[in-house]
């Protein structure tokens, strides 16, 4: 029965896996339909000296380390909240869930609308409060931080709803026990409910990472990697070095070393799953 | 503290994150319904005559967004089809059987449903345009499919592995063939995860950008491509803007939370079972 499936997804991945490998040694040129020219590791000399691909690497580790940091933070925090709720629960987690469907174009778009300068509600309410008052997407650090935010407002909730979940499934007795013994929250904290969920919040910060590096979106609708390089996260140098200077062979090189990172939390995320015996 | 003030203390910070999560949702949704000048009032305006000038403006004049939202229907519509019956089967076959390297066809499963959608349009790009697949819905489709199948497959096999075997056992001690026994057992026994699992994938496939920008034309786009054209050299009609997002957002958002109770093991790929 998997055969079927598994032959089309062979398709589907394989070929454009092994096609991108072949690209990665070639100078591929888009002229009349797709035509390839062998330049053996050039590619790949370019890609470990280029120091633009290098700071691109930079802004896209910043860039990952402060979203799925906050995220987690938030997340687990906010979690925390909602699980104390006892009235309202249900409609606040509905509210909460929101901003997770929206399509993160739209996410980029709307924060575009909130930030600017002349009638965009947050930046009213920033130039009001004195916090910041420039164009926020003109300038190298606020401009960074906005699509940090963007993300971050984009994909806590699923954070929230992953630990609630690791927080709903813990043994009510085992909690009961711990305040009878007089243990206090922030004890109960450290010593019971982290250690229960634990495993939860494993899960939540590899599936957050792994999709962390696929989407690039809300930069490409925001600032496209500006102002000045500030926001270039590595997609969005590939997409420009493959469509924009049509060096084709050389973004796929970019790209290749991007799957290798994902595939290395691929691996985390089986290897996790294994461990809690949950992969069948 | 005591109970009382804990209670308010709470209650005040869930007021803030939930004001958070959904103030940038209510302003679209207002916006799309404020005219040209209360759209760049330069004080924010609460208050205003509404006016449904921004969404007739989209599908009146030169505009015509109906093409695009019947594109976004057919592209998101069809690769869920094609994810779900197939994942199904191949999620069902996975779940009950053993075999040697079992492990590795999960790891690529999971790799492909992982791999950067950057890195993903290069080659399909290249093979699109060889194969004539450029603009059109069957190359989005194709795309879509990319993430959506190894999604579906991968998340049907979790489902199917919480059923225990022994029903469809006893249906086949009672006659039915392996495909009986997942037609009529297993397939209803797993309408949720299904249900979950197509919904899921539904809203991948019509949030997608990236996938429609590259290999989308005139006769293909989609309506994210439609939102994002709203931003010309000349200036941003932020109203039929706003009017885009609330149309591509609110479905999304409406059979999202109709799943609630299972998005946790979708979301998660089965790592974690919801309430």
């Amino acid at each position: 029965m998997l055969l079927p499936a598994l032959l089309l997804l062979a398709a589907l991945s394989l070929f454009p896996f092994f096609y991108i490998i072949w690209m990665s040694f070639n100078e591929v040129s888009l002229i009349g339909g797709v035509n390839f020219e062998w330049v053996g590791l050039e590619n790949w000399t370019n890609l470990v000296t280029d120091p633009d691909v290098r700071s691109s690497w930079i802004v896209s580790g910043i860039y990952f380390v402060s979203t799925v940091g906050l995220e987690m933070i938030l997340g687990i925090g906010i979690a925390l909240l909602v699980h104390e709720t006892v009235w309202g629960k249900n409609l606040a987690l509905s509210m909460l869930l929101m901003p997770m469907f929206v399509a993160p174009v739209i996410v980029g778009l709307l924060g575009r609308f909130l930030v600017d300068s002349t009638y965009g509600l947050y930046a009213w309410f920033l130039d009001k409060t004195g916090l910041i008052t420039w164009e926020i997407l003109g300038s190298k650090g606020s401009a960074l931080l906005a699509v940090i935010l963007m993300d971050v407002w984009e994909w806590t909730p699923l954070i929230v709803l992953i630990v609630l979940a690791g927080l709903s499934s813990m043994p009510p007795p085992v909690l009961e026990a711990a305040k009878v013994d007089g243990a206090n929250y922030v004890q109960r904290l450290r010593h019971i409910v982290g250690p229960l969920i634990s495993g939860v919040v494993v899960v939540a910060l590899l599936v957050r990472s792994m999709d962390a590096i696929r989407y690039y979106d809300i930069i490409a609708i925001t600032t496209n990697g500006g102002p000045a390089d500030a926001t270039k996260v590595i997609p969005i140098r590939l997409y420009e070095t493959a469509f924009r200077f049509q060096e084709l062979g050389y973004a796929a090189a970019i790209g290749l070393s991007m799957l290798a990172f994902s595939i290395l939390v691929a691996n985390l995320f089986v290897r996790i799953l294994k461990q809690q015996g949950l992969a069948r | 503290m005591n109970g009382t003030g804990k209670k308010i203390v709470l209650y005040a910070l869930l007021l803030l994150v939930l004001l958070w999560t959904v103030v940038p949702l209510l302003w679209m949704v207002l916006s799309s319904f404020k005219n040209a000048d209360d759209l760049v009032s330069r004080t924010p305006k609460l208050f205003f005559a509404p006016t449904f000038d921004n969404y007739i403006g989209l599908f009146t004049g030169g505009n015509a967004l109906g093409g695009y939202i019947v594109n976004s229907i057919l592209a998101a519509g069809i690769s869920t089809i094609i994810a779900v019956a197939l994942g199904c089967i191949a999620g069902y076959g996975l779940a009950r059987s053993h075999f040697r390297g079992k492990d590795h066809v999960s790891f690529w499963i999971i790799s492909t449903r992982m791999a950067p959608i950057a890195a993903v349009i290069l080659p399909l790009y290249a093979v699109f345009r060889t194969l004539d697949l450029l603009n059109t819905t069957s190359g989005l489709v194709v795309a879509y499919l990319t993430f959506n199948l190894p999604f579906a497959i991968w998340i049907m096999n979790a489902f199917f592995a919480d059923l225990p075997p022994a029903l469809e056992e006893a249906a086949m001690v009672d006659g039915a063939t392996r495909f009986g026994a997942f037609w009529r057992i297993a397939l209803p026994l797993t309408a949720p995860g299904i249900v979950t699992t197509a919904i899921l994938c539904l809203v991948f496939s019509w949030n997608d950008y990236a996938f429609a920008q590259s290999f989308s034309g005139p006769g293909s786009q989609t309506l994210p491509i439609a939102a994002s054209q709203l931003i010309t050299q000349t200036g941003i009609n932020w109203g039929q803007l706003m009017a885009i997002g609330t149309i591509v957002v609110l479905p999304m958002i409406a059979v999202g939370l109709a799943v609630r109770r299972y998005l946790v093991k979708g979301l998660t790929l089965g790592a974690v079972t919801g309430e």
